[in-house]
């Protein structure tokens, strides 16, 4: 026994157990991220609870809790029907339950506002609708069917409000450009354009008015529900967004239902301050965030690396200029943000407000955060992360294939684009796509630069010139800071937080595993053993 | 076509050899520009305020020559006016000194004919007190208006203030008026003979909407300690201030109808010089004393140890003295700047951050001093009859030195503090901007990080890198960089609304884990002797010891939750926070120490592994295999051959984690509970400089004195985490030298 202490295997028992300690805890991490995540959108039963008192509950379970004293037990409910009580959730103690079912009946409607309605369903109001089902549940999915066709159609007028919106916004921004530039000498074209523009907006209130109209029509299709507690509520069609009976579904609904919810949390516009619906915005502008950093931060990367690498001599300078760019990728992000809204916003963005924009100030167009600044900031923040890549690639490729090619009487730059770049791909890579890992993870720079928890437009669409560099976006880490710390119910937002998480370390960790394995595999490739 | 084809070759190497020059130091160029972008705009901070003449009116004597009662000016110079004893407004012209206009005061009172005296009250109105003792406030309105040609052209009026207005009365010296929003008004006269009366005139509207006028009034019956020297009312009439010509300071409540309440009496100085001026500072908290020997000092009520509840007035600033006297004290409109002096010289100083921002020196001996509305433009009344405007350019008066790292007394604490509060409601608020308990938060959240990490990290490269299977080692290492990729708000959401809720149910798991994971680990070493040689297992199990110790782990923490929940109904009545509070005094938040010590620390510890480790199996092998062929174990060469042959990339590992640490925003932001409070208490949140810029940079107006401040504190980071980051870069590089290819 003194000999195993005096070898000290137990001590390399305890760097195992650190070790296992880490390992541990990023299972767990990952572990809580995909049960809290994957589960939320399968469709849970909705159980009865009879309370003693006489009164009844209908809800999703969603806690369950023991006190450490009494040993009495206790339920977490999801109970839904904001609006009618108050609150979602509610703590129901063990010994006070009477009775518990699951009524097959009980219907689940996802609404726009409010969250979701736990209740039965009474009856389906149609006016100057011939609904032909006979049970109201038949009738409701009927109902449904034709609301869908004429919400399109108000879907296509909405298309055409909001193009004959833009078209006004530009007119208008015009009309204010000739102002500044002199308003007598332009007046004839203002006045033309303002014509224009007051034709415009005259089609767009009609086009408001017909929708509003068409929406007040639908409006009046509701459906008669009661809760647990006996109450009624009318709720109109147009609320609903999606409605389900949890308790007679088949395995195969709810896998079709879990689909569903899928497709809409990737393709769908958020709702309700973003605690419900899809997260298309943030995807979108997440992806065209890292891509624009890409574009910057590539280039200079990779020709920084070069130049350090193959052009600059060896001396006090290069190892300067190799710690500083250590040194960058250790600055910490924030600071980068302040940088960025100091000098990109107000300086760079400032400057173009002045010299391109100045009728429209003080209203600012590139004088305030932006995708554009974003993407500048963060390729300043991951260049150090290319170069490094690149210069590490670079520097593994033997010398010998670089001597070869000279010897062959390549010149230098003949040598860099024909053989030292399309070895070095993988490593650059490698750290193109560590960088935009990295990139899209990062919240703290952009919520000073350009980042909003709601984006009115996307920074890409059809109108011209299609990409709006000025815009605000949206982004799914900063979604997640702001629904789940920012949100006034975050107990109901916690679901959906966890989904944005997950999608974000999936990307993440898909992302940067692709990374690593194309880096060990080049590595593999060039390193002649050592030993 | 040969040489063609060569010719274009080398041009080409050229010009790429010259761009690929340009691109690299083109990046090389952003580094530096990025500190001194950052630091530019912090730096304005620190420059020396300046004060210019801007304009210089010889007053024409006519004006002049009779009595003056005020001077006041407009706010880009361009235009002044004087108030004379008829109640005439002269207004004139900066650029040639011409009277552009007179205008007499509207509404003069019922038999009044000279005014005897003015007052100012702030938002360019006057109360006008008449030779009949009578009161009227005026409201003069001066601005300038620069057509394209450059010329100016002045606009002026003077319009009666209806919310302030008193009836003759006979006896006075000099008179304060205050309106009482929505009630009437208040005027308290100085009596001859150092008495007081403080007379309400109020109007209150019944439900039915008919008005009820009642006056009441009340004389001061208790002897003073000495003759009246000075006096000031604050602005909304609550308090009444009074020196004396002995020292002594007195404070009355004045703010019921009818009543004088003496609220105390002290003594100003150890010498009992005499008072000479007062005058309320911005917000009406603090008031500034000037005496006889020209110190300047101010006051506000303060608990004193021993009095109970009563506040009484303290001494908390004390400002530049001034030549002779402190004649005279204006308080800036704006914020706490102080105007002092009397013929000679004027100071100007900042009350919070106790700064002599200048020092002006008029050219001649003055009568009249006056600030304009927005307290940029500082006009002065001299014997000649010159009046002269300065341009006040003062941009950071309450930062300094001391107001960023010192502590500091502010309005309403009962002690100097470091404190943390950049805004509020009011705008008469006092900005505390010390960086102190930020610091001290990064400082906290950095170490508590860096205990949990570092142990955990380092361990677990040694392991990964001298005792793993090769095999599974080309599986766990890249395991461990992916962990490194997770984004920071990943961790932060779940360490703030995942783990500090299931922590605060039980705290006690983590300090009972803290024991029993050890405990169950040299119970399992005790055992392991057993297993390894009691069975063929040897071969298999060396390389894979951490599989093991898996299950070990999780029993532990399991354990430690299971008597947790035993100990907290045993030991501490089922509640454990509770007790802590009632018992040690120790408030519990749920966004804590522990949180952001483990959320921070499991950031971490992905960058000080992976560093470390291949510090470590950077070490020849050579070392290794003449090590183990003396005879030595794996354990005695890792640990006394290969451990300290790798240690400078080892420390330059546990730097980097610490630079990494200290910058950390989302975390922190996510998992305290960001109060700026500075206690070394486990169970307390923090506040960090990362964070604080986060949460404040928002909301700062641009080129603010918050706004400076926080890129400030960003410059502190970067500088801090530069030297923190080069050292570390220096001995990876000294390390890399010593053994070779890396």
């Amino acid at each position: 026994m003194k000999l195993f202490w005096k070898t000290g295997e137990p001590y390399v028992l305890a760097t195992g157990a650190a070790l296992a300690i880490i390992l541990v805890m990023s299972l767990t991490l990952v572990g809580t991220v995909m049960t809290n995540g994957l589960g939320y959108f399968w469709p849970r039963a909705l159980v009865k609870f009879e309370l003693k008192d006489g009164s009844a509950v209908l809800g999703q379970i969603t806690q369950e809790e023991k006190n450490p004293i009494s040993g009495e037990r206790r339920l977490q409910l999801k109970v839904g029907n904001r609006d009618v009580f108050g609150q979602d959730f509610r703590w129901i103690d063990e010994k006070g339950i009477a009775a518990r079912t699951t009524p097959a009946d009980a219907v689940l409607l996802e609404r726009r506002e409010h969250g979701n309605y736990f209740g039965m369903l009474k009856d389906v109001t149609a006016e100057g609708m011939a609904l032909t089902a006979a049970t109201p549940y038949e009738k409701l999915i009927q109902a449904r069917t034709l609301v869908a066709g004429k919400m399109a159609d108000t879907g296509k007028i909405k298309k055409q409000m909001s193009d004959l919106n833009h078209t006004a916004e530009s007119l208008r921004l015009k009309i204010q450009k000739l102002d500044y530039s002199g308003k007598e000498k332009n007046a004839a074209s203002i006045s033309e354009l303002s014509a224009v523009r007051e034709k415009k907006m005259a089609e767009f209130t009609r086009l408001n008015e017909q929708a509003t109209a068409t929406l007040a029509e639908i409006g009046r299709i509701t459906v008669q529900m009661t809760d647990a507690a006996g109450g009624s509520k009318d709720i109109s069609l147009t609320e609903i967004v999606a409605l389900q009976k949890p308790n007679s579904m088949s395995i195969f609904a709810k896998g079709a239902a879990y689909l569903e919810r899928v497709r809409e949390l990737l393709l769908d516009d958020p709702r309700e301050s973003n605690t419900e619906g899809g997260l298309f915005p943030a995807i979108f502008g997440t992806v065209m965030m890292v891509l624009l950093m890409s574009i910057f931060s590539l280039p200079f990367g990779v020709v920084a690396a070069i130049y350090l690498r193959e052009y600059a001599k060896d001396g006090l300078m290069t190892r300067m200029v190799r710690i500083a760019v250590n040194n960058l990728a250790g600055v910490p992000s924030i600071v980068y943000g302040v940088f960025g809204l100091g000098f990109f916003v107000y300086g760079v963005g400032g400057s173009i407000d002045s010299l391109f924009f100045p009728e429209r100030l003080p209203t600012p167009t590139f004088g305030t955060g932006g995708i554009l600044w974003s993407s500048l900031t963060l390729a300043l923040l991951t260049v150090p992360v290319i170069i490094v890549a690149t210069e590490e690639s670079l520097a593994s490729i033997p010398k010998g294939i670089r001597e070869g090619s000279l010897a062959l009487g390549a010149t230098k730059f003949q040598t860099l684009t024909k053989i030292l770049l399309p070895m070095a791909t993988p490593g650059i890579m490698t750290g193109l796509i560590l960088s935009m890992a990295r990139a899209a993870g990062e919240v703290a720079p952009l919520m000073i630069v350009g980042v909003v928890k709601l984006a009115p437009t996307l920074p890409f669409d059809t109108n011209f010139p299609f990409f709006h560099m000025d815009r605000k976006f949206m982004h799914l880490g900063f979604h997640i800071y702001d629904v789940g710390f920012q949100s006034p119910n975050v107990e109901a937002a916690k679901p959906m937080v966890f989904v944005t998480t997950m999608l974000l370390l999936a990307i993440v960790v898909v992302a940067s595993s692709t990374a690593i394995y194309l880096r060990n595999r080049m590595r593999s490739k060039y390193t002649t053993s050592t030993f | 076509m040969a040489k063609n084809f060569t010719d274009k070759s080398r041009r080409n190497d050229r010009l790429a050899e010259i761009m690929i020059r340009i691109g690299g130091v083109f990046v090389i160029v952003s580094v530096v520009w990025i500190l001194v972008m950052i630091s530019r705009v912090a730096l304005p901070l620190f420059y020396p305020p300046s004060a210019k003449i801007a304009a210089t009116v010889k007053v024409p004597t006519t004006i002049s020559s009779g009595t003056v009662l005020a001077i006041g000016s407009e706010e880009n110079q361009h235009g002044a006016f004087i108030l004379d004893g008829t109640g005439t407004f002269h207004f004139l012209k900066a650029a040639d000194g011409s009277v552009s206009a007179s205008i007499k005061t509207p509404g003069i009172p019922a038999g009044a004919v000279r005014v005897a005296s003015a007052e100012y009250i702030g938002k360019s109105s006057y109360n006008l007190l008449w030779d009949n003792g009578a009161i009227s406030s005026v409201t003069v309105a001066l601005a300038s208006a620069k057509e394209k040609d450059g010329t100016v052209t002045l606009s002026h009026d003077v319009t009666l203030k209806d919310d302030l207005a008193f009836a003759a009365s006979s006896g006075i010296v000099h008179s304060f008026a205050r309106p009482i929003e929505g009630k009437g008004a208040v005027r308290i006269d100085r009596l001859v003979g150092d008495r007081i009366r403080v007379t309400h005139q109020l109007a209150e509207k019944d439900l039915l909407g008919n008005e009820q006028r009642s006056t009441s009034s009340a004389e001061l019956t208790e002897p003073l300690p000495g003759h009246l020297s000075a006096l000031t009312v604050d602005s909304k009439g609550h308090y009444l201030y009074a020196g004396t010509d002995n020292g002594w300071l007195l404070r009355w409540d004045i703010s019921e109808p009818g009543k004088i309440n003496l609220l105390e009496s002290t003594a100003a100085s150890e010498k009992r010089t005499a008072i000479t001026s007062l005058a309320l500072v911005l917000g009406d908290v603090s008031v500034a004393v000037g005496d006889a020997s020209g110190s300047l000092t101010t006051w506000f009520p303060t608990t004193v140890a021993g009095s109970g509840e009563d506040k009484r007035l303290t001494r908390i600033h004390t400002l530049r003295s001034n030549v002779g006297k402190t004649g005279f004290i204006i308080p800036s409109p704006r914020d706490k700047t102080l105007y002092s002096g009397d013929t000679g010289t004027i100071n100007v100083d900042h009350m919070t951050s106790e700064r002599n921002l200048l020092t002006i020196k008029p050219p001649a001996p003055i009568t009249h001093a006056a600030l304009s509305p927005k307290g940029n433009t500082l006009s002065v009344l001299d014997r000649s009859g010159t009046l002269t405007s300065w341009k006040m350019d003062i941009p950071h008066p309450e930062i300094s030195f001391g107001t960023l790292f010192g502590k500091v007394w502010y309005e309403g604490y009962d002690k100097p503090e470091y404190a943390w509060q950049s805004s509020a409601a009011n705008d008469d608020f006092e900005p505390k901007m010390s960086l102190v308990p930020l610091v001290f938060g990064t400082i906290k959240a950095t170490l508590l990080a860096m205990l949990f990490a570092v142990p955990l990290a380092l361990l677990a490269a040694l392991y990964t890198s001298q005792f793993m299977s090769l095999k599974l080692k080309g599986r766990v290492k890249p395991v461990v960089e992916i962990m490194a990729a997770i984004p920071s708000v990943v961790i932060g959401f779940l360490a703030g609304l995942w783990l500090a809720p299931l922590i605060d149910k039980s705290i006690l798991t983590v300090f009972l884990s803290i024991v029993i994971v050890p405990l169950m680990l040299l119970l399992t070493i005790f055992f392991w002797k057993r297993i390894k040689t009691a069975s063929p297992l040897q071969r298999a199990t060396r390389g894979h010891e951490f599989a093991a110790m898996i299950p070990v782990v999780i029993l532990g923490i399991y354990l430690a939750f299971l008597l947790s929940g035993v100990a907290e109904v045993n030991l501490f009545a089922g509640d454990f926070k509770q007790w802590l509070f009632s018992t040690l005094g120790v408030r519990y938040d749920q966004r804590n120490g522990v949180i952001i010590g483990i959320a921070l620390g499991f950031a971490v510890i992905p960058i000080i592994f992976t560093i470390a480790e291949d510090a470590i199996s950077n070490v020849p092998r050579n070392l290794t295999a003449a090590s183990l062929a003396l005879g030595a174990s794996r354990w005695q060469t890792a640990w006394r051959v290969v451990l300290p042959s790798a240690l400078p990339g080892v420390f330059s590992a546990i730097m980097i984690g610490f630079g990494r640490a200290i910058g950390e925003t989302m975390i922190v932001l996510m998992a305290t509970g960001n109060t700026p409070i500075m206690s070394w208490s486990l169970f307390n949140g923090l506040r960090s400089l990362s964070a604080n810029i986060a949460v404040e940079i928002p909301e700062a107006p641009l080129n603010s004195s918050l706004y400076r401040v926080l890129f400030l504190s960003a410059v502190l980071l970067f500088i801090f985490t530069f030297l923190i980051n080069t050292g570390a870069e220096a001995l990876r590089q000294r390390f890399r030298k010593k053994y070779g290819r890396y």
